[in-house]
């Protein structure tokens, strides 16, 4: 589903943020990014959802090469793809009900078949009420159920979130977990990155970790491990290709 | 309603607002040059339908006292010389009146004009398939009378012609700028929008939007003051053409054109507008086009 082989980034002449990072998300998995601030979390994901190419290395999604994909082909594949930006990216001048059905619409759907649905997902996720709200109206953790509502409404096959639940308290962040965790079941692919450990704890999903621009690959279990006993060296979830390189799969992962 | 609405709002922006008046002064300026460059042709298709196929045969006063019966044996003669020599259809000697009707444009109704000594003229009319060599025709008519001259209102005709033929350059140059330099604008609007609207073009982008969606956004809005300063444009160039047209046709001389429009005329007129929006449209695309290329 989402391969990398050996991709480096580096913005400009700047350090490098990833270095020949290597991991394949199989279909239908579940993975939560972790990191500090600064440690490539977003720009992780921006090579995911194409806004961002790598300085060197092989990215595939849905088993095609990136690279060689034309302007074309790579509108309709970022359609395959949602994400749920760290800084929202709501259109100011939209009500919440058009932000959200902005993807509907981009790929030619009819303002009338949409409707329903949008409608419907806003009332799942508790904003039956503000429809007509100009984003700005809206409360940090509103805007942000807008932003994840925007990014399910087409019913991607992966979903990307960056830091979903920042602005949200942890009943509100445990709700959204479960909306994706919903979507997971139905075959939906999904990248959390978050800062949040409590959900990580809690939803017991693979995790990459970022550190020095390398990943590694742990279980939910021996995070919470490492941060319980400081010092752990989790060395046993990593595979092949260095202690550093990431090779993890659902399955391998656990 | 639901999504009704331009995604890029962009009509609530500034960065069009002026747009529509700059074409207006374009398109009034370019229907203006239009206008002069068909009254100029026109004129020209009026003189060289009435000239050609005519020549002017010039006998001079003599200096010597001739009676005039003497003038008038001379200029028989000429006459019968002109019609036996191939491509002459006719040739008939203009009267005093004639000629000084003919002047009268230039010189006024002068009274005194049948005192002037003028020129005999004989007005030819040739076959224009097989004109006459003019050069041998004067040849032989200065045997008779020596000193005439015969003119094939050549020279007058090309220095109109190439009048005509400056104007409808300078016509056509002055369209090209003006199309040029609405283009310039289009693409220096249309780069302030996307510029203002930035982050929602990358979000359309990112939520897999193909760039001809996104364009389309851009294209139509262009098409729109484009087409509006198109339509102000024109019809204050119609204003001014009916202004114009009524001063002349006081004036009442052979000498201005006229500057009447036929239908078809009009006709090439009214599309200015829409030559303007497609201009507007097909820049604005392009530009968004180029722009977005640039984001990977
Ligand atoms: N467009 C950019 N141009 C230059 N440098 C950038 C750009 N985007 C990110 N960076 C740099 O890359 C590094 C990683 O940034 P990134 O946003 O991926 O971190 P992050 O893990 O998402 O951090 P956070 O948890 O704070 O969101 C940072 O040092 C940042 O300064
Ligand atoms: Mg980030």
């Amino acid at each position: 589903m989402v391969r990398f082989q050996d991709v480096s980034l580096r913005y400009g002449a700047g350090p490098e943020i990833l270095d020949r990072v290597s991991l394949d998300l199989a279909p239908g998995s579940f993975h939560f990014v972790i990191g500090a601030s600064g440690a490539g979390k977003s720009s992780l994901l921006k090579m995911m959802y194409l806004a961002q190419r790598p300085t060197s290395g092989r990215i595939s999604l849905f088993g095609r090469d990136v690279s060689s994909l034309s302007r074309h082909d790579a509108a309709l594949l970022r359609r395959r793809i949602g994400v749920v930006f760290q800084d929202f990216r709501l259109l100011d001048h939209l009500s919440t009900l058009d932000n959200v059905a902005l993807p509907l619409k981009v790929s030619g759907q009819r303002s009338e078949e949409i409707r329903k649905d949008v409608v419907e997902l806003l009332t799942w996720v508790g904003l039956a009420d503000h429809l007509d709200a100009k984003p700005a109206t809206l409360s940090g953790g509103q805007q942000q159920r807008v932003a994840i509502a925007r990014a399910v409404v087409s019913r991607p096959s992966l979903l990307l979130a960056d830091e979903p639940t920042g602005n949200v308290d942890n009943r509100i962040a445990e709700r959204l977990l479960y909306l994706f965790e919903e979507l997971n079941k139905r075959g939906t692919t999904i990248v959390v990155a978050t800062h949040n450990e409590a959900l990580i704890s809690r939803f017991r999903y693979p995790v990459i970790r970022l550190v020095r621009g390398e990943v590694r690959l742990e279980h939910a279990e021996t995070l919470i491990r490492t941060s319980d006993m400081p010092g752990y060296e989790a060395s046993g979830s990593t595979t092949s290709g260095g202690a550093s390189r990431l090779r993890g799969s659902p399955e391998s992962a656990g | 309603m639901l999504l009704r609405k331009s995604v890029v709002p962009l009509n609530r922006d500034s960065t069009g607002r002026f747009l529509p008046w700059l074409v207006a002064v374009m398109v009034y300026l370019a229907a203006l040059a239009l206008v002069s460059a068909m009254a100029m042709s026109k004129i020209v298709t009026r003189w060289d339908h009435g000239l050609s196929g005519q020549i002017t045969v010039q006998l001079p006063v003599s200096e010597s006292e001739l009676s005039d019966a003497e003038v008038d044996a001379r200029r028989e003669s000429v006459i019968r010389l002109l019609l036996q020599s191939p491509g002459v259809l006719s040739a008939n000697h203009m009267g005093a009146e004639e000629t000084a009707a003919l002047l009268e444009p230039w010189l006024g109704q002068s009274s005194g004009l049948s005192e002037l000594p003028l020129p005999e003229l004989i007005a030819v009319e040739i076959d224009q398939v097989a004109p006459p060599d003019t050069a041998s025709l004067t040849a032989r008519v200065e045997e008779i009378v020596p000193g005439a001259t015969i003119d094939d209102h050549q020279r007058w005709l090309g220095n109109l012609l190439s009048l005509a033929r400056s104007i409808e350059i300078v016509a056509a140059l002055v369209v090209l700028l003006v199309g040029l330099s609405a283009v310039i604008m289009v693409v220096f609007v249309t780069r302030m929008g996307l510029a203002v609207h930035y982050q929602i073009v990358e979000l359309l982008h990112l939520i897999g939007a193909q760039d001809g969606y996104i364009a389309r956004e851009f294209q139509i809005h262009s098409l729109k003051l484009g087409f509006f300063g198109g339509l102000v444009g024109v019809t204050l160039a119609a204003v001014t053409i009916i202004g114009i047209s009524q001063l002349l046709g006081r004036a009442g001389t052979a000498l201005l054109p006229e500057l009447t429009l036929a239908p078809i005329e009009w006709a090439i007129l009214s599309l200015l507008p829409f030559a303007a929006a497609l201009v507007a449209m097909v820049t604005a695309r392009f530009t968004v086009l180029r722009t977005l290329a640039r984001i990977p």
